[in-house]
């Protein structure tokens, strides 16, 4: 049993920076520098104790490649390891992999095409088979196995001529260089070819039903409709684990979530996490710790710019000035989201702080709606060239929050001689061609635009991401400006992260002047665990809490 | 008879197929479909979704989609989930469990505070008892379940925190015990309207008994009151009570799919929610095919408990 | 289809009659009265307070019941639950209401015309029913609300189209047992039209079932309303029906439980109402079919 325990420096951002920007030294240092804070207590010397997760939804796809939800993640995470992981920081940092690669390091080549990875050679999977190289090549090659439903493909389909030089070294080619793709390695797990090449099926096989990965944890066993349970892999080459069992619960309803929560059923609360209403009472439970934890998803109300009410910005402009966006945060959200004006996550070394501030003022936007021309007619609705300022809201339904500010907004906007009227739908309808296809007026909804931590946002600001025109994104607002897409498609291709965050802090500039969306609030989990519970670090970058849940043990 | 029982099965075998037409046709007019779900992953693309809607084979026309699950479905092939790739009926048998547990429960109190109250009212005719019992069965006819649930969960969870709000057991401690501790609300509230369906037909068999004249002589006799009541009134609610079962059967879905939702019950009324909520239009189909054959399998059998029973009723 | 009477008889509950002609007409006056009074406040009721069942005052969230003004509190948004609670019960009585009338002209005419023409499409009509009935209701109601648009009448709609089938087996069974009467014969050898003999001969007399089936419609549809509102996918909000009160209310159970529980006592008192006056109808028009 080899486990490496390193030193638990924290993190500035400025060495995460250089970190980032010197790319493989990190890898030296190896898989635990997950920037997690020194603790007092050390782990136990052998896995012991049981953590019970509650999700409001249920893991039910085991299968890492296949499409899943951000509640299967967190199985995803401890069973599985990809090449690399991505820390709370924002750095990428090895994990089958020995390094990462940069063109600095030469695992990628200067024009961006060549990638070159080492990995490890210490690791087996949990049926005592060895990983290599062998295993990277057939996981990329299944992803665009035209036979296999796979998840996303973005990136993998750019990639050529995979080449296994040894067990431990693996090459390919990308057919154009796309710095993201690094980031979107962070997430794809790599599945064992031993097995798999054993399945008739697939898509449908055991290995679903029964994964076997490198991670920290194996499957245990699932009850379905009820809980998922993972035991402890001794063999582990990383840091950890230090727990025997690790169980996700599914609980369907964010009370009983809650509950379970207070009464101790469950030691952390996961996905959907602690309502905002229960915050107060949360924070002040014995022996629980509650904190905040920004999400990298922004709460937004899209308008559809291709609606002839929305053409305008000074509308669009109105109407932000119209929402008084420190209620809905303060009073309906109890003060947990954060304000903020544009789709980076706040806590992403891409985001650009110096966009200008919204402001709630019904005067000033009655008056930008006045010297627009758009002045209330008959039924005191304001109008323009036969064009009623009136459309109509969709979220999904059963969002309570959701729909309190959506009836606070409407009373709002009514003041000023806009008509705002509800359609919400279910979420399975919603979701569907409705928002695919820009059949909303406007849409309101918890939007993240970042996969992995890349600040590439091609998929959802590029004219040629307008599903409603023939596009192959989700630009659902359908947002088209030129001189956007020529500085992503720029971002793309460039790999030094500090030119591209000035790209990127152009990119958010001009969308916020644009506003083909009113960001409302940067979203925000409340998190809760017990106190005893060590070693839990949140990941924004991540769309699970148990991402490292390798390293969590009882005190 | 076997004329009777052929035509019978004729009957419900268009039936099924009606059934699952309706189904197969209202499922697909929601849109979104199975997909949606992924709508707000910035990582799939439309690509993705067009390639993962061939390989579901959704792109194919609707009564294509209809034939091809009906033709597997003949041969015994109930598909697989498209949420988790498991065989439909496997994913129906594990949730079976938790919904027969609750069902039987609630049906085991239906019958037993039923049957107390409606004898005690037929004994006691025009007592307070008798009137509270009356206007009570109408009002828990009227009561919603779900509110019922809530009231339940505020008062014994919340306030006096002697019961769970929810789930079957506590992770890591499956005894008996427990289980029972968790399964106290939701089969009451479950049981609440069928208490009252069932004290009402209670009510009515023991006045029909009481008033019979063979009663009168037993009790002349010299026998007990109680010991006449139960044989003849047990013996004449026993063929009833068959086909109530039988009706109730199908119950299995719907009945607990209220109660299901709001003690978070891992079972298939959950099951049912959710896979609509996903449109994972295989288990939906599965549970509704399921379902409607169950109601039909307790009508039949019904019947044909009460043909042979009861000689009076002419078979069509 | 004799079978099927006898497999409902012993379900019946009511036989021993004059005791259940006393409670029940009793009863069913309580109802009258409940219902009336119940449906007067919701139409007067918001005129006589000083808030508007719509106007948010994000001040004063969760206001317990009686206090100040607010007597019966206030919800998450600052709303008057009082005038929110009149508000909904005019939508979710005519809904309601609505829904009954609806199911009972589809449900009476499919009764009428299998019963009265037999053969192939009585076959094909009551199989349907037959179909429809073998479903959960609620997936009709879910899958349906999901499909279009959930307006108030698109909901009273769907509400309809899962609650005719009941009335049109009670309609048809009865047609079925009168078609061979002899004013009905009488008729036919007069030469009346099918459609006079069907509707003007046949269906007065089946009124009885009819309108106790239709009282117990009421308080089904407005049960329903109140469900499918629960779980998101009936009236949408800002309109307020008593279901989509009730929504968001587990969220808050621990903290505002008024938001739970007035709303359902509201439902409570409305359907058990009906459901008195059904009850007191069937002993008092002598219907002997059961609907529930």
């Amino acid at each position: 049993m080899t486990k490496s325990f390193g030193t638990r420096a924290g993190y500035s951002r400025r060495h995460a920076l250089q970190l980032m920007a010197a790319g493989g030294t990190v890898g030296l240092l190896g898989p635990q520098l997950l920037g997690k804070p020194a603790f007092a207590q050390t782990p136990p010397p052998a896995p012991t104790g049981r953590v019970v997760v509650g999700l409001s939804q249920e893991p039910t796809v085991f299968n890492p490649l296949m499409p899943h939800l951000e509640v299967d993640d967190g199985v995803d995470f401890s069973i599985f390891d990809a090449l690399f992981r991505i820390n709370p920081e924002g750095v990428i940092i090895p994990n089958l992999a020995v390094e990462v690669p940069s063109q600095d390091n030469g695992g990628i080549s200067e024009d961006g095409l060549q990638w070159r990875i080492k990995v490890r050679d210490d690791v087996r999977w949990h049926d005592g088979t060895p990983f290599t190289a062998e295993d990277v090549k057939y996981t990329l090659e299944l992803i665009v196995n035209p036979d296999f439903r796979a998840w996303r493909t973005t990136g993998h389909a750019l990639v050529h001529d995979i080449t296994v030089v040894s067990p431990t070294e693996i090459t390919w080619r990308m057919e154009v260089a796309f710095a993201p793709y690094l980031s979107f390695l962070t997430e794809t797990f790599i599945v064992p070819k031993h097995v798999l090449e054993t399945m008739a099926d697939l898509n449908e096989n055991a290995f679903n039903q029964a994964p076997i990965g490198t991670g920290a944890f194996k499957w245990g066993k699932r009850v379905a409709g009820d809980h998922v349970e993972l035991v402890a892999n001794l063999d582990y080459f990383g840091e950890g684990p230090y727990i025997e069992q690790l169980i996700f619960k599914y609980i369907p309803d964010n009370t009983v979530l809650y509950t379970q929560f207070r009464s101790g059923d469950i030691d952390l609360v996961g996905q959907a996490y602690i309502t905002p209403d229960n915050y107060a009472e949360a924070a002040t439970l014995a022996d629980r710790v509650v904190t905040l934890v920004p999400k990298a998803s922004v709460e937004t109300i899209y308008l559809n710019m291709e609606r002839p009410q929305f053409k305008e910005l000074a509308v669009r402009e109105a109407i932000y000035l119209a929402i008084d966006r420190e209620a809905i945060i303060d009073a309906l959200n109890y003060g947990v989201p954060t304000v903020t004006e544009t789709f980076m996550p706040k806590q992403s070394f891409y985001f650009n702080p110096e966009l200008p501030k919204h402001e709630f003022n019904l005067q000033r936007a009655a008056q930008v709606l006045d010297e627009a021309g758009w002045l209330p007619g008959a039924d005191g609705i304001r109008a323009k060239d036969g064009v009623r300022l009136a459309f109509a809201n969709s979220t999904t339904a059963g969002a309570h929050l959701r729909e309190q500010a959506q009836q606070f907004i409407q009373q709002t906007l009514a003041e000023i001689g806009i008509e705002m009227t509800i359609a919400n739908l279910p979420s399975a309808v919603m979701f569907g061609d409705f928002w695919a296809l820009s059949q909303f007026d406007t849409a309101m909804s918890g939007i993240t635009y970042l996969i992995g931590a890349d600040p590439d946002v091609t998929n959802r600001f590029h004219t040629k991401a307008i599903a409603a025109q023939g596009g192959r994104g989700s630009n659902n607002a359908q947002y088209s400006n030129p001189e956007v897409d020529a500085l992503l498609e720029e971002g793309s291709r460039t790999f030094d992260p500090e030119t591209r965050r000035a790209i990127y802090f152009k990119v958010q500039e001009i969308v916020r002047r644009d506003l083909p969306f009113l960001p409302l609030f940067a979203n925000t989990s409340v998190f809760g665990h017990k106190a005893g519970l060590q070693g839990f670090v949140s990941n924004s970058n991540t769309r699970t809490e148990s991402w490292h849940a390798a390293g969590w043990y009882w005190a | 008879m076997p004329a009777f029982l052929l035509s019978r099965f004729l009957q419900s075998a268009v039936l099924l197929v009606i059934v699952s037409i309706i189904g197969f046709t209202v499922l697909n007019l929601m849109p979104g479909g199975p997909l949606a779900q992924y709508g707000l992953d910035p990582g799939m693309t439309m690509d993705d979704m067009e390639r993962l809607k061939d390989q579901l084979g959704l792109n194919r026309p609707i009564w294509v989609q209809y034939f091809d699950w009906a033709w597997r479905l003949v041969q015994g092939d109930w598909g697989t989930s498209f949420r988790d790739g498991t065989p439909v009926l496997s994913v129906i048998g594990r949730h079976l469990f938790a919904t027969l547990l609750l069902m039987g429960s609630s049906t085991v109190i239906a019958i037993a505070v039923g049957t107390w109250i409606g004898i005690r009212g037929a004994t006691h005719r025009y007592s307070l008892f008798d009137y509270v019992a009356t206007i009570g069965a109408m009002v828990a006819l009227s009561i919603p379940t779900f509110w019922f649930g809530l009231v339940g969960i505020y008062v014994f969870s919340l306030k006096l925190g002697w019961l769970p709000a929810g789930n079957m057991y506590t992770i890591g401690d499956g005894s008996v015990l427990n289980y029972l501790h968790h399964l106290i609300m939701p089969s009451v509230v479950l049981a609440l309207v069928h208490i009252a369906i069932w004290s009402r037909y209670m009510r009515t068999a023991t006045l029909d008994v009481i008033s019979q004249e063979f009663v009168k002589t037993a009790r002349a006799k010299g026998v007990t009151e109680r010991r006449v009541l139960m044989k003849h009134v047990v013996g004449n609610a026993l063929l009833p009570m068959i086909t109530l079962a039988g009706v109730q059967l199908p119950s299995i879905l719907t009945g607990a799919l209220v109660t299901e939702t709001v003690f978070t019950w891992p079972g298939m009324g959950r099951l049912f929610l959710d896979s609509l909520g996903y449109s994972d239009y295989p288990v939906v189909m599965g549970l509704l095919m399921f379902s409607a054959i169950l109601t039909i399998a307790g009508n039949l059998i019904a019947d044909i408990v009460v043909a042979l029973v009861d000689p009076r009723i002419r078979l069509a | 289809m004799t079978t099927l009477t006898a497999t409902q008889a012993p379900v019946r509950w009511w036989q021993s009659r004059v005791m259940r002609r006393f409670v029940g007409h009793r009863l069913a006056l309580l109802g009258l009265v409940m219902i009336s009074a119940l449906a007067l406040i919701c139409i007067i009721g918001p005129y006589l307070l000083p808030y508007d069942s719509l106007y948010i005052d994000l001040r004063a969230r969760f206001a317990p019941p009686m206090t100040g003004q607010h007597y019966l509190g206030t919800d998450p948004l600052g709303r008057d639950i009082a005038a929110r609670l009149f508000m909904a019960g005019r939508i979710s009585l005519l809904v309601g209401f609505t829904a009954m009338v609806l199911a009972t002209l589809v449900g009476t005419l499919v009764g009428v015309i299998a019963g009265y023409r037999g053969g192939w499409i009585s076959a094909v009509l009551m199989r349907t029913v037959d179909g429809f009935l073998s479903y959960p209701s609620i997936f009709l109601l879910l899958a349906l609300s999901a499909a279009l648009k959930p307006s108030p009448m698109m909901i009273t709609v769907i509400i309809a189209i899962t609650g005719w089938m009941e009335v049109a087996r009670i309609v048809e069974a009865e047609v079925r047992s009168l078609k061979e009467r002899e004013f009905v014969l009488a008729g036919r050898m007069l030469g009346l039209s099918r459609m006079h003999i069907m509707f003007r001969e046949i269906l007065p007399n089946v009124t009885g079932p009819i309108i106790v089936a239709a009282t117990l419609t009421v308080a089904r549809a407005i049960l329903l309303e109140a469900y499918v509102s629960f779980l998101g996918f009936g009236i949408q909000p800002p309109l307020p029906s008593w279901g989509n009160m009730l929504n968001g209310a587990q969220q808050y159970l621990a903290t505002a439980p008024w938001l739970a529980i007035i709303p359902g006592i509201a439902i409570t008192i409305a359907v058990s109402s009906f459901n008195f006056i059904g009850d007191g109808l069937r002993d008092a028009l002598d219907v002997r079919n059961d609907t529930l």
